[in-house]
């Protein structure tokens, strides 16, 4: 069974330098690219939330060529000690 | 001939335009949010005393059967609300996905804290108590303080203490005058206290990798999981449970104000969660806890509560605590100005 979206968030991040929601959702299409919940609000959401409670940080933002706002998140030492302690080994990426 | 540099200028402008603008509506859909689960939450605790007046609740025998068939009920409707809620945006899948889960098997631990334990003594404190209940509830933010401090040793500062304080002082000062014609009225505040207590406990079970849960499916967990559990197991313990339970399904009045006070509750939670990840948990929680004002100004205008001079003093004395507790009141001009 596959980790809950949010959790599998965080858990792409471990041993990522920076993320965007375009390059999680690159990621993570395989396992959930099929799934209703699968759109940018939501995985944005997630982003968002894990660095409401700590486990993320916004890394950077700026303007994508199209002129959109896209923000960069990057996983704290919180965030990695929360993965390494919780999350099942046989999800980890690293 | 400098237009390539003035495209740089705006572009970069207008990132941080974008992004102040981003933040700016996180905050206000975040306070926005605590407040509505503060109204809602005083909806809901409102409403579950107005299902409670009808019968076969209002005549049940003993003081356990009605509020734990009431609040099973209403945690299953609150539940059942989430379910559509959740199929909508299509994450039912995530249900099982989080149970399977490490922090989602603790959540569920705290779950039945919080769901059964302190909702069944939330509501035994408001049939045997009223209104006064209700504020006395709100200080589960000082126990899961206090819990933070014994279990997850994180130390209170000299903010935390002075709040906890306030929220003792206001329980003391709401317990000064007991109402005329309570005869259980001291049980019913002992009764809120454990649902504080549980409360508070439900925090810390939280603290071992909730955060990586969507709170959306968190709180439909939650709801699910505590209206079974008391209907499937404490109910068939309590005697007469049972039968009042089948008399209750059976009853349109109280079932339809329990569906709607279901509602207000699963509003409350998604609400409540949605505010802690966007302005922060602190804010978040003393945002919650102004259901304590509305839970008493509800029951005063349509339950006929009286309306005395210590239940108003206790329960702003409480709510100025419980936000202390949780935040720094000075930090909401700080980022004001930021």
């Amino acid at each position: 069974m596959l980790l809950p979206s949010r959790m599998a968030v965080l858990n792409h991040m471990f041993d990522k330098d920076e993320v965007d929601v375009k390059s999680v959702m690159a990621a993570l299409k395989d396992d959930y690219g099929n799934e209703k919940q699968f759109n940018e609000k939501m995985y944005l959401d997630h982003l968002m939330a894990l660095e409401a409670n700590g486990l993320a940080e916004m890394s950077s933002y700026d303007l994508n060529e199209n002129g959109d706002l896209v923000m960069k998140y990057k996983i704290t030492d919180d965030g990695k000690s929360t993965v390494e302690k919780y999350v099942d080994k046989r999800y980890r990426v690293a | 001939m400098n237009s390539g540099k003035s495209i740089m200028n705006t572009s970069a402008v207008s990132a941080d335009t974008q992004m102040k603008a981003v933040g700016k509506k996180f905050q206000v859909t975040g306070i926005s949010n605590g407040l509505v689960s503060g109204l809602t939450y005083g909806i809901y605790s409102t409403l579950v005393v107005v299902a409670s007046g009808y019968n076969p609740l209002v005549s049940a025998a003993g003081i356990l059967a009605a509020p734990f068939v009431a609040s099973g009920l209403n945690d299953l409707f609150a539940g059942i609300w989430l379910l559509f809620y959740n199929a909508k945006q299509g994450r039912l899948r995530e249900l099982g996905r989080t149970l399977k889960t490490k922090p989602g098997k603790m959540l569920v631990i705290g779950f039945l804290l919080g769901g059964p334990i302190a909702n069944g003594a939330y509501l035994v404190g408001l049939a045997l108590a009223g209104a006064y209940a209700i504020p006395i509830s709100a200080t589960c933010s000082l126990f899961g303080a206090l819990f933070a401090w014994i279990f997850l040793k994180q130390r209170p500062t000299k903010r935390v203490v002075l709040g906890m304080l306030m929220c003792v002082a206001g329980a003391i000062v709401i317990n000064f005058v007991k109402p005329q014609g309570a005869p259980n009225f001291t049980l019913g505040i002992i009764c809120a206290l454990i649902a504080a207590v549980a409360w508070g406990l439900e925090g810390v079970f939280s603290s071992f990798g909730g955060a990586m849960i969507d709170t959306d499916v968190a709180v439909n967990l939650r709801e699910l999981i505590s209206g079974l559990f008391a209907l499937l197991i404490v109910v068939p313990l309590i005697g007469g449970g049972i039968k009042l339970l089948g008399g209750t399904l059976s009853a349109p009045s109280p079932m339809l104000w329990l569906a709607i006070a279901g509602m207000s509750a699963a509003i409350s939670f998604v609400s409540w969660y949605k505010a802690n990840s966007m302005v922060g948990c602190a804010v978040g929680m003393s945002l919650n806890v102004t259901y304590a004002f509305w839970g008493v100004l509800f029951s005063v205008l349509f339950l006929g509560q009286a309306f005395t001079p210590t239940i108003v003093i206790g329960s702003i004395v409480i709510v100025l605590g419980a936000i202390v507790v949780t935040m720094n009141p000075l930090d909401l001009f700080r980022k004001g100005d930021a």
